[in-house]
């Protein structure tokens, strides 16, 4: 093997990318990473993208994880990986904009070639159904008799949940602790356990638990549709509407007709009813920020709020 | 409930059942290629087919590749998954002094008994254990890793400070990367890779592992012991051991099923507790971890009973109950069956197919086990060892590579194994590391939540002491602490046998000399965790600070016992160091090759290279050039195995 034969191999590669254009786009399946472990939320939302990506575009979705370091792991080696749009990564929000400021993690938020925010989880009080708090305002009560012994668990720190819990601290004017778990899972069991008095999780949790806890607010602008009885925040007076935003984004080298075909193609699979029912169903929310300059508005106008939330709740400096 | 039974043993189904359970084992037996794996590239096939059997198959799948684990535990010394540690403990020296076969098949037995002990318990008991595992707190998973950790006392043979020692350097290892409590980054050096933490499974991998495949090399001899005569598979005689071990085998599957069912702690620690329970119970404690056939029986009833465990709160609450849950569990949501509370209580009929399908499964497993067991015996027994070295090799390399697709993690798993070979050579031994890398994390999530509920509740002292569940796993804790030293207790109490317990011989200025080194290096290991706790915040800094101050003082301990007796264990290591050397050096070079040839190609290459590293006699070109070409074919039969079937994107390099 001669150098020349290296660097031609090199050429030939280089080139055969560029050639490869948008139209034929996707020509085999498409490795989808998941920088957590299985059975989270971005897991499960991945995984319901999965068939309809299959139906839709003909190629399978391969769904893999990348754990680590609350996703850190992965989105440090995003930009090393091949840039062809047959490799995609799960991306979080906060995570990839309150992480790169707690420290050198491997990535700056300006890394990530963002393509497509898809839903999002909104935040949610949720208490064991055999507590005696009905309404927020029971636990609000509550707090303010138990400055600090208030427990709530939550899906780990500097995240929504926990950003939330700063934030509605503040709103209500109540002292309460946060206890950290890893993942939703983990902190549903400490409530259903009554380890702790509340949770801070998602209107997931209300899907998955049914009747087992009761949900006392929701952090979005209009009541859910899977749970027309949960008010909302704002209805209670409370102005907070948060909760983590997941999506898709490529390698850095990933080319731009490619990168708009990908977007145009997770808004497709959005706007299925089948998939749209699926996913409210599983209490998760659609959205739709598509690539080009809708997502760095988005980006820039979230980075903005999230990062002075992270501030407040000491998470960063 | 019969018609449940009817569908489940369709003919489809009971075929779906056998596949996966076949599947499943010979997966599992691959050091690296976990249940979660094996499950999650099943989880698109299953789109197109019903629920049930879909669920069937992944059960099978799931169940095959926990009992698949054993072969490479028992064989090799490396745990195929994390579930299968304590099955090295005993079932190596049983390989090792020629009773591997009779190993295979008690692993298989025991396997199914447990597989239908943790079924059974979720077929009949399933809500209330499900509420029994939410009464463990925080504090309970703390204490319930203690527990496990105190395993190291009867896992260290005599060498009681060196195990201490060397599990506070596990649990500082487990300490690495982003914290998960506190979201601290903490020991990186600076280091994106060591962002994500020390992989478990590749550093189990490669603790285990390469101390084997060093020692393989260093001297002629074979790998096991063959048997002298043709034996089959010894059933008569492990059907009569099981009889034996019946307390033993109940005990373990009841352990296995409730650890399993609580979310989070899985096969691993379910193996470590039943194994602690067997020896504190037996009569002859002494006996385990020199090749005990009880300590096979409780890690393998124990690990496949979590299975049947780990459903209970992923059906029953919708939180997972072990990984491969997790994957199980997402699969359901996209076949629209939503897990939880209902579950049951509305009779949804696909879970009482699935239950029976895994009892199916779990029954398969008999037969397919022993034959699919009886060819891995035969395999490993007879290879020569030319070529067991780079075959053995190339799986852990692709295994720890696959398990987060990071070459990174192969270097660690190399740098480890090469740690792991000389600790254990110095007397301390690697059961102990590892027990303490994963343990450290369950241990530390446990502690700070803990504390956190804790001190907001103005109540450290009852959080951690005053819950009654904590207080029974204490006492257990404590009893498995002291067992390990009652006939030293004895000893003290009767004068008479005081003096001949240990006759220590005073070992050579030299050998004082390389232990005072080795406690130096891990002195130097817990000053730099001490000091880089002191510029994190104060919940990512209490755990590792604690660790390694406890670490430092059992040093000091160790080092001034060295200096009054002079008592060194040191265990001997012959054979040529040029050829144990080159083993970690070849493979480290194919790592570094692989960005640039390929997988399949510096795999081919570093196998090359270690045959020539492992092969004694001269051969002649014919049968030398027939080893090369099968090790290489093997190698590249992996390579697209791994590829194209479990869908692991391997660096395809430049060719």
């Amino acid at each position: 093997m001669t150098k020349k034969t290296i660097i031609g191999a090199i050429l030939a590669t280089a080139l055969a990318t560029t050639l490869a254009t948008a139209q034929d786009y996707p020509t085999k399946s498409v490795d989808y990473i998941i920088p957590f472990g299985p059975g989270g939320e971005s897991d499960v939302t991945a995984r319901f993208q999965q068939s309809y990506f299959k139906d839709k575009f003909g190629q399978d979705l391969v769904v893999s994880y990348k754990p680590g370091g609350g996703g850190a792991v992965g989105w440090s080696q995003l930009n090393g990986m091949a840039g062809d749009g047959h490799t995609i990564m799960g991306i979080n929000l906060p995570h990839i904009i309150v992480k790169p400021e707690q420290g050198d993690v491997g990535f700056k938020t300006d890394d990530i070639t963002a393509i497509y925010m898809f839903h999002y989880t909104p935040d949610a009080i949720v208490v064991n159904a055999e507590s005696d708090f009905q309404s927020l305002q029971d636990l609000i009560d509550y707090a303010k008799a138990n400055p600090r012994k208030t427990t709530f668990s939550g899906s780990g720190k500097g995240t929504a949940n926990h950003l939330a819990q700063v934030i509605f601290d503040g709103l209500a004017d109540i002292n309460t602790t946060y206890v950290s778990f890893q993942g939703t899972g983990a902190a549903v069991t400490a409530l259903l356990g009554d380890q702790v008095v509340a949770e801070w999780g998602y209107t997931t949790v209300g899907a998955t638990q049914g009747d087992k806890v009761r949900m006392l607010a929701v952090a979005m602008e209009e009541r859910h549709p899977a749970f027309p009885d949960v008010p909302t925040f704002r209805e209670l007076g409370f102005d907070m509407v948060s909760g983590a935003y997941r999506g898709i984004a490529v390698p850095k080298s990933t080319p731009e007709d490619v990168r708009m075909k990908l977007s145009d193609m997770i808004r497709e699979i959005n706007a299925d009813p089948a998939f749209r029912k699926q996913m409210l169903d599983g209490g998760f929310a659609l959205s739709e920020v598509g690539y080009g300059e809708e997502m760095d508005a988005f980006m820039a106008a979230k980075s903005k709020e999230y990062i002075a939330a992270a501030k407040s709740a000491g998470v960063i400096d | 409930m019969l018609e449940h039974l009817m569908s489940a043993f369709s003919p489809l189904n009971i075929f779906l059942a056998l596949l996966g359970v076949a599947a499943g084992t010979i997966i599992g037996s691959i050091p690296g290629l976990t249940a979660t794996m094996a499950v999650a590239v099943l989880v698109p096939i299953t789109f197109s087919m019903q629920p049930d059997s879909a669920l069937i198959l992944m059960g099978a799948i799931y169940t095959g590749a926990i009992y698949g684990g054993a072969y490479a535990a028992i064989l090799l010394n490396t745990p195929g998954t994390p579930s299968a540690i304590a099955t090295t403990f005993d079932g190596y020296p049983m390989a090792k002094r020629g009773d591997g076969d009779l190993a295979i098949s008690l692993a298989c037995l025991a396997s199914v008994f447990g597989g239908l002990v943790g079924a059974l318990a979720l077929l009949l008991l399933a809500p209330p254990l499900a509420d029994a595992a939410l009464a463990f707190g925080p504090v309970e998973y703390f204490w319930l890793a203690v527990f496990g950790l105190s395993l190291i006392a009867a896992l260290s043979e005599g060498e009681f400070l060196k195990g201490v020692i060397a599990a506070c350097f596990g649990l500082l290892l487990a300490m690495i990367g982003i914290s998960e409590t506190s979201a601290e980054v903490r020991f990186t050096f600076g280091s994106n890779t060591l962002l994500g933490g020390i992989e478990v499974v590749s550093a189990l991998i490669g603790l285990y592992c390469i101390p084997v495949l060093i020692d393989l090399v260093a001297t002629p001899d074979r790998h096991l012991n063959p048997a002298e005569t043709q034996r089959g598979f010894r059933l008569v005689e492990a059907v009569a051991t099981m009889l034996k071990n019946k307390w033993n085998v109940l005990r373990s599957s009841l352990i296995g099923t409730f650890v399993g069912a609580l979310p989070g702690a899985g096969g691993s620690i379910a193996g470590l507790v039943a194994y602690s329970e067997a020896r504190r119970s037996s009569k002859t404690p002494a006996d385990y971890g020199k090749g005990e056939p009880g300590g096979v029986i409780a890690t393998e009833s124990a690990n496949n009973a979590t299975v049947g465990g780990g459903f209970i709160p992923t059906l029953v609450l919708g939180i997972p109950g072990t990984p491969p849950d997790a994957v199980i569990l997402g699969a359901l949501l996209v076949q629209g069956v939503r897990t939880g509370p209902t579950l049951f209580s509305d009779g949804a009929n696909i879970v009482y197919t699935f239950i029976f399908g895994l009892l199916l499964a779990t029954i398969l497993m008999l037969p397919v086990g022993l034959l699919i067991g009886r060819f891995a015996y035969g395999a490993i027994v007879r290879a020569p060892k030319s070529a067991l070295v780079p075959i053995v090799a190339f799986m852990t390399v692709i295994g720890s590579f696959a398990i987060r697709n990071s070459l990174s993690d192969v270097g660690i798993m190399i740098v480890l194994g090469i740690i792991g070979w000389i600790a254990s050579k110095r007397g301390f031994s690697v059961s102990p590391i590892v027990l303490g890398l994963i343990l450290g994390r369950i241990a530390e999530q446990g502690f700070v939540q803990g504390w956190t509920i804790g001190d907001a509740l103005g109540d450290l002292w009852g959080q951690f002491f005053g819950r009654p569940l904590s207080l029974i796993i204490i006492a257990m804790t404590l009893l498995t602490f002291i067992y390990p030293f009652m006939p030293q207790l004895k000893a003290l109490v009767s004068k008479s046998a005081a003096g001949e317990k240990r006759q220590s011989v005073r070992a050579s200025g030299g050998a004082v000399a390389r232990d005072v080194i080795s406690f130096g290096v891990f002195g130097l290991v817990a000053a730099v965790a001490i000091y880089q706790s002191g510029s994190l915040n104060a919940e990512a800094a209490v755990f590792p600070r604690t660790i390694a101050i406890g670490m430092v003082v059992f040093i000091a301990i160790a080092f001034i016992r060295l200096i009054l007796t002079r008592d060194v264990k040191e265990l001997p290591s012959p054979g040529s160091v040029t050829r144990r050397v080159s083993v970690p050096v070849i493979m480290m070079a194919a790592v570094l090759l692989i960005p640039v040839l390929g997988f399949g190609l510096a795999g081919a290459l570093m196998g090359l290279a270690l045959i020539a590293a492992a092969q004694y006699e001269r051969l002649k070109a014919k049968p030398m050039l027939i080893l090369a070409v099968s090790v290489v074919v093997v190698i590249f039969l992996f390579s697209f195995g791994f590829k194209d079937i479990l869908g692991v994107p391997l660096p395809g390099g430049m060719f």
